[in-house]
């Protein structure tokens, strides 16, 4: 047994700790489960457009969400939300943590720009970051692409900050000095040395930047800046605040709504059972 | 006064680096300002003119100095649709977004320690457990989410509070001031809501960590009352790095309360910001986020100073 446990590598030792996380499995699972809702929007409900008959019906057989002031079906709506609201929020993520390592390693690396990039990212992550994700979008005109880009732009310093630090440890640490002694470039350190130990911390960056920039394109549709010709899970509740159903049809706002709390709430659990697997890894 | 000089410095480094990067990101943006406020098929002539109207055919440097220079007079720029200084827009709309916030930040302080109190004493009992799992998901809420929610279930069943607007007009005096606070109730619990599960935990963890330390075994030693050690000798220690945190978090606030008001219709700088993004008002937008920026770096550095008279450590 014992024998069994030391051939085992961190990372098949983390997710064995992992699997007996009931929390984070399931979380993991719902995750899983609303990608393919996403991917295969097409195949359970047609593209939620036009006008219908049944206008603000509460949820019945017919209509499993209910419809809104102009007859669309909610559940199409959420359905084919969810497709827009992951490709936002997943690219957003990917181009975040791209420029986010970016900055982030060369900051631990390059000693000389570590204070002017360190100053930039606190600078950013001090400032009111809505407010400049609102004007940019506004100015950059309604697309998803917009959405993407502009969240990216703006949620890339925590990433930084998080992947500095972790790459501060490993600056000092004997095989980088080794490496620059046998004459490596500092690219190849860097790609062969520093990122493969701030990966891990990356992990955990992935899931929860994507929750944010779920949480972000939420926020800016439901502003109205969403993208007029999809639906999202924050269009929803921005055409429900338009036509006033707000306080009137609660089936137009509850379900998207639960969505956004079931997607943000499996990430952030799953990044905290992702976590404890990682540092229990070694008392387990 | 050195420290207060320092904080003073980044305060204001902070503000011109919103300043610039609002400013760059606006004119480097791809599409014609000018379209934000005529028709599109309008004259070349009009254009030109518009264009001139506006500054906008100065280079980039004359313009950028010239931004800053009317900034030091607290002038941003007209609005494009109402003809009117944003200045005035907007500053009619502050006190709103404040008297929102600080009573949001306030409740939100006023329950938390308590609440982190309670589950750092009992730490890994079924409360503490309780108080974690609620904070956790609480994180994960959505603003306007939670608004609608309060609105439908607080507002429009149960008919308590109004669930627009910010004060009834015809209301005087006394009435006035218990309307304003009737009005206030539901946007500013769903800011609470929000806010306060991160509060709860980070105050939870730091007051753990606080109780580890060998002046609360002291304490102890000496019979000092188990809730006098919490209170008195831990808890001051713990709120400092809780407190930083919450400056940190203010952006968040901020967003929130753009959020939040656009719901109630709550007549603050959020609520000018969902306005201005219907009528493609870019220059309300840019004064909104520099207005916004400036209030949190103020209250930042109203944090930091306190928090220098009150703790010598941080005097650095």
């Amino acid at each position: 047994m014992t024998a069994a446990t030391v051939e085992l590598t961190p990372r098949q030792r983390t997710w064995a700790s992992f699997r007996r996380n009931p929390l984070g499995l399931a979380s993991g699972v719902v995750l899983v489960l609303l990608a393919l809702i996403a991917i295969f929007a097409p195949l359970i409900a047609p593209f939620p457009e036009g006008y219908g008959t049944d206008t603000s019906q509460p949820p019945s057989g017919a209509h499993w969400f209910g419809t809104d002031d102009i007859g669309q079906d909610v559940f199409a709506q959420v359905i084919w939300g969810t497709r827009v609201s992951m490709a936002v929020g997943v690219s957003a993520s990917v181009l975040a943590i791209v420029i986010g390592l970016l900055i982030g390693v060369s900051a631990a690396y390059f000693r000389r720009l570590d204070t002017p990039l360190g100053v930039l990212v606190d600078l950013s992550l001090s400032l009111p970051m809505l407010p400049l994700m609102i004007l940019v979008a506004a100015l950059a005109g309604p697309s998803v692409r917009t959405l993407a880009v502009v969240i990216a732009l703006f949620s890339w310093p925590e990433v930084a900050r998080v992947v500095r630090s972790q790459a501060l440890s490993i600056v000092p640490m004997p095989f980088v000095s080794a490496a620059k002694v046998v004459g490596g470039s500092s690219l190849w350190i860097v790609r062969k040395h520093l990122l493969p130990g701030v990966i891990p911390v990356v992990g955990v960056s992935v899931v929860l930047t994507t929750s944010r920039a779920v949480i972000a394109e939420a926020g800016l549709s439901f502003l109205g800046l969403g993208d007029p010709s999809s639906w999202s899970w924050g269009t929803i509740l921005h055409k429900a605040q338009q036509s006033g159903s707000l306080a009137s049809a609660w089936w137009t706002t509850l379900f998207p709504s639960l969505a956004i709390l079931l997607l943000v709430l499996s990430t952030t659990l799953l990044s905290v059972a992702y976590n404890d697997a990682r540092n229990h890894r070694d008392a387990s | 006064m050195r420290f207060i000089g320092l904080r003073l410095a980044r305060g204001v480094l902070t503000l011109w680096f919103a300043v610039t990067v609002t400013f760059f990101l606006v004119r480097l943006l791809p599409g014609d300002p000018v379209l934000a406020v005529a028709d599109p098929n309008m004259t070349e002539e009009l254009h030109q003119k518009l264009l001139a109207d506006f500054g906008l055919d100065q280079p980039l440097g004359v313009q950028y100095l010239d931004y800053l220079g009317q900034l030091l007079h607290g002038n941003l720029g007209m609005s494009f649709r109402q003809s009117i200084p944003v200045t005035t827009v907007l500053m009619e709309r502050l006190p709103w977004t404040l008297i929102l916030t600080i009573t949001a930040m306030v409740v939100t302080i006023v329950l938390g320690i308590p609440l982190g109190v309670l589950a750092a004493t009992r730490a890994k009992g079924w409360l503490d457990r309780v108080i974690q799992i609620t904070g956790v998901t609480a994180q994960s809420l959505f603003v306007p989410s939670v608004g609608i929610f309060l609105m439908y279930v607080l507002g429009v069943w149960l008919g308590w509070f109004p669930i627009g607007g910010a004060v009834d007009l015809d209301a005087t005096g006394i009435g006035a001031t218990l309307s304003m606070i009737h009005h206030l109730v539901l946007p500013c619990l769903s800011l609470v809501l929000v806010q306060l599960g991160g509060y709860v935990l980070t105050m939870r963890t730091t007051l753990i960590d606080a109780l580890g330390e060998d002046y609360v075994s002291l304490a102890k030693a000496k019979g000092v009352r188990p809730g006098k050690v919490v209170w008195k000798h831990a808890l001051r220690n713990a709120l400092l790095p809780t407190t930083t945190i919450a400056g940190l978090q203010l952006g968040t606030l901020v967003g929130g309360a753009v959020l939040t008001e656009t719901i109630y219709a709550y007549p603050g700088i959020g609520r000018a910001i969902y306005e201005a993004v219907g009528q493609l008002d870019f220059p309300v937008l840019q004064g909104a986020f520099v207005l916004l920026a400036a209030a949190v770096v103020v209250a930042n550095l109203i944090t930091d100073v306190a928090y220098g008279i009150l703790d010598p450590r941080v005097r650095t």
